[in-house]
């Protein structure tokens, strides 16, 4: 779909997955990074076994549809051959501290000269001015400011963040839906375009209906484990079956369905299948109005039943009838879910020692123009020949002073 | 004059419901396109029965969970299994660039408004469609909600603590993942459409977007069989890491050590305590063993210190920190208020209400929310006059045909 854009990709770690996607449809994305090689190749997990430089599972994961070159954007030669990339690109994404490439005589300013059409979109952790702007921030801090810690985790604890790392992602993505955004706008006054995300903000949308709780009702919603908050009636959604958890939402149409289920195991006398008109069960407990049978009485039925049950057995039967029965997965039970592989949506990754991983395949389906995964994250200054070559028509003695030595 | 938006002209029909179709065409609505936003008055979306209610009454329109990602656009309320309401869905499909929905797998086509029904009246029609599991497989009629999709992909396996069971995030967790993809694609969908002249369906499975939210430890497992649970705040590489408690109510402050340097400036930051001058804390591994006996002395530390003032402290050192921060919080946050995030608009039932705002600014205008979600079937008339340019006889023949609610 974006076969016609080259996207230059700056990022350091911060930002890699907004320009894989607009790879993954189609962009040519050449991942720019310094002679040291990106931050993001510092970051865990690490391929064991890999070169130094290419052991980090995140850049792997994140940089797949790249090119890779270094600029040494230090030396006047490297920001010579960033100005020549900027004056065919579409689009360039960085993630440094604010203010890094204007100090560096390359900020939007000096961009929009050479490139009257770039889309500049800078990934920051709170935006690129104000008073947080220079703030330290990593996951865990942005995942605080952002709001959504606030109502994670158990009341008698500390709030909890998602303990994979997730901030940056959200950024990223964001970023991908702001460069696009802003190139409709170009589109439409043919001016080049300068995009700010931040990613607290990106995390505040993860809150959904927390965002704007206190103004709108008074007050906050709490942290309460996994109780589902519904204002007349809270309940949980996680319940421990036999082999682990399952997340079950009992409302009226799912206990219409297992409440037989109940009966059938003699977990609660047949009467209750015709005591209640379960398909508007839950209508009449959030609304407070008398129901047959208590919420706890309801809730101590599924407990109980779900307790002699796998996740695998739960998930099936729920399937074949038609409820929504879904299984704690770790890693593993995720790999075996039939779903996935028969939807062919796994992918097999050669990774740099030598091994292949399973990755995740195309992010969505297109009828007309399908997504594909032409290459893997390239190694440092893998394709400087091609690119600076052929792109920009540096000779190899140009070539060597614009990477810093790293001709590769 | 008003500044030009970027997707001004664009036309839009919403029969989505829920989180993830709304919200990723609020992109596109905050940004300039006229969407009509289709809604059944039973069942109700299920996000005008939840709160937060407006000063916690109950009601519909009283909700800002549906008018948080309905805003800017137009309310029809329409039923689709009426046939007159069916041939306004149909004259909708046909005035639209996108169209977007989110039932299970096979419902639009039983309706009669499938993606060949779709092209048939509308060749270059870009159609996205959205559900848990994607368009096909064995779990394609998989009716759940994010939670069910956040549980299957793992994230309730990641949240939480260790010897407790999951936690789970807050409620629909791949809600707040998958509408950012799926309006990217969208959007280069619709760039392709305009050189082109080509439109398309596109399948978009919500687990298979948010699944690439844990691709790295999906690799990793795949390689070497080590898995990934939940710990609290911990990580694997870094320490110390976690929220802190703080004086006052239930206040917390994040602080996250991830380098040699933060450790350096945290200790300066407390003073310089002789606890932590041990040689057992020097190195990342000593700190990640010896986690537990760090907490305890932080939290000794910060127990009695306002938060907003602790976390300035350590951010002046350099330490990455970060106050644990309620929707309360937000509101007062000065960096949103920098940022103009809060729109406060105008709600037909619930009077003026806090809008959230976008999570990028482009520079050069005022993008945010442009106006406030529609109460149920508060457009009807618009949509059906202006929109469809539908004559009193055709409007008056609609409402007696019971298809406008």
């Amino acid at each position: 779909m974006l076969s016609p854009y080259t996207v230059l990709d700056l990022t350091g770690g911060h930002g890699d997955l907004a320009s894989m996607l607009l790879g993954d449809m189609g962009a040519k994305v050449i991942k720019v990074e310094p002679p040291a090689g990106s931050a993001g190749r510092g970051e865990p997990p690490f391929i064991e076994g890999g070169p130094e430089l290419e052991r980090s599972l995140p850049f792997f994961a994140f940089n797949r549809n790249k090119m890779g070159i270094i600029l040494d954007l230090e030396a006047e030669a490297g920001r010579n051959a960033l100005r020549g990339l900027v004056e065919t690109a579409d689009f360039i994404f960085e993630s440094g501290q604010p203010a890094t490439l204007d100090s560096l005589g390359l900020g939007f300013d000096v961009l929009k000269e050479i490139n009257p059409k770039i889309i500049h979109v800078a990934i920051s952790a709170y935006g690129c001015d104000g008073p947080y702007a220079d703030y330290a921030a990593s996951d865990l801090t942005i995942a605080a400011m952002g709001g959504p810690m606030s109502l994670q985790g158990v009341p008698d604890r500390a709030p909890v963040r998602i303990s994979v790392p997730q901030v940056w992602l959200h950024a990223g993505s964001e970023a991908a839906t702001a460069a696009l955004t802003a190139h409709a706008l170009m589109l439409r006054t043919g001016e080049a375009q300068f995009v700010d995300v931040s990613a607290q903000t990106a995390m505040i949308a993860t809150m959904l209906q927390g965002i704007s709780a206190h103004a709108i009702q008074g007050q906050d919603y709490q942290r309460a484990g996994s109780l589902l908050q519904l204002g007349q009636a809270n309940l949980p959604v996680v319940f421990e079956c036999a082999d682990g958890y399952i997340v079950l939402i009992p409302s009226g149409p799912t206990l219409a369905v297992i409440v037989p289920w109940f009966v059938e195991d003699g977990v609660v006398p047949e009467s209750w299948i015709e005591g209640e008109i379960w398909p508007t069960y839950h209508v009449r407990l959030l609304q407070g109005q008398p129901v047959s049978y208590s919420a706890e009485e309801v809730l101590a039925a599924i407990t109980k039943y779900v307790a002699n049950y796998t996740k695998n057995h739960l998930l099936e039967r729920g399937l074949r009838e038609g409820v929504a029965l879904a299984p704690v997965n770790d890693i593993g039970d995720l790999t075996g879910f039939q779903q996935l592989e028969e939807r062919g949506y796994w992918m097999t990754a050669p990774l740099p020692n030598g091994l292949e991983a399973r990755a995740p395949g195309l992010v969505v389906r297109l009828s007309e123009t399908p997504m594909s995964v032409k290459s893997w994250a390239p190694a440092l200054g893998e394709h400087n020949g091609q690119v600076l070559n052929s792109m920009l028509g540096l000779d190899d003695t140009e070539i060597n002073l614009a990477t810093g030595g790293k001709a590769g | 004059m008003a500044d030009p938006l970027p997707f001004d002209g664009l036309k839009v029909i919403d029969i989505s419901w829920v989180l993830v179709g709304p919200t990723t065409v609020k992109y596109l609505a905050d940004h300039g396109a006229t969407v009509v936003r289709v809604e059944a008055a039973t069942p109700l979306d299920i996000l005008r029965t939840a709160g937060p209610f407006k000063d916690g009454i109950p009601g519909p329109d009283r909700t800002q969970f549906f008018a948080e990602f309905n805003a800017s656009k137009l309310g029809l309320c329409l039923d689709l299994k009426n046939p007159a309401g069916l041939d306004i869905a149909k004259r909708l499909i046909s005035w639209a660039d996108v169209y977007i929905e989110s039932f299970r797998p096979g419902i639009v086509d039983s309706l009669g408004i499938g993606y060949e029904t779709a092209k048939r009246l509308n060749p270059s029609i870009v159609m996205a469609s959205t559900c848990l599991m994607g368009q096909t497989g064995p779990a394609a009629a998989f009716s759940g909600y994010g939670f069910h999709a956040a549980s299957i992909a793992g994230f309730y396996e990641t949240t939480g603590w260790p010897d407790l069971a999951p936690d789970g995030p807050w409620v629909a967790y791949t809600d707040g993942v998958s509408p950012r993809i799926l309006a990217a694609t969208i959007m280069a969908a619709l760039d392709h459409r305009r050189r082109t002249g080509q439109g398309q369906h596109i399948d978009a499975s919500q687990l298979e977007m948010s699944l690439h939210f844990l691709s790295p430890q999906i690799m990793d497992y795949s390689t070497t069989g080590r898995g990934v649970t939940r710990n609290g705040n911990r990580s694997q590489y870094f320490a110390p890491q976690g929220a802190y408690p703080c004086a006052g109510d239930d206040q917390w402050c994040a602080i996250a050590v991830e380098t040699p340097e933060h450790w350096q400036a945290l200790i300066l930051a407390m003073g310089s305590p002789a606890w932590a001058q041990d040689t057992k804390f020097d190195s990342m591994e000593g700190r990640l063993e010896n986690h537990d006996a760090i907490d305890q002395q932080i939290s000794e530390w910060t127990k009695n210190q306002d938060p907003k003032a602790l976390m300035q402290s350590l951010l002046s050192h350099g330490v990455p920190a970060g106050v644990v921060q309620r929707s309360s919080d937000l509101e007062s946050d000065p960096q949103l208020a920098h940022r103009n995030y809060f729109r406060h608009l105008e709600h037909q039932e619930m009077g003026t209400v806090p809008y959230a705002g976008h999570q990028f600014r482009i520079r050069g205008y005022d993008n945010g929310p442009r106006f406030p979600a529609p109460v149920l079937g508060q457009h009807n008339e618009q949509v059906l006059r202006e929109v469809l340019g539908m004559t009193d006889d055709e409007v008056t023949e609609a409402v007696i045909a019971e298809a406008i609610i």
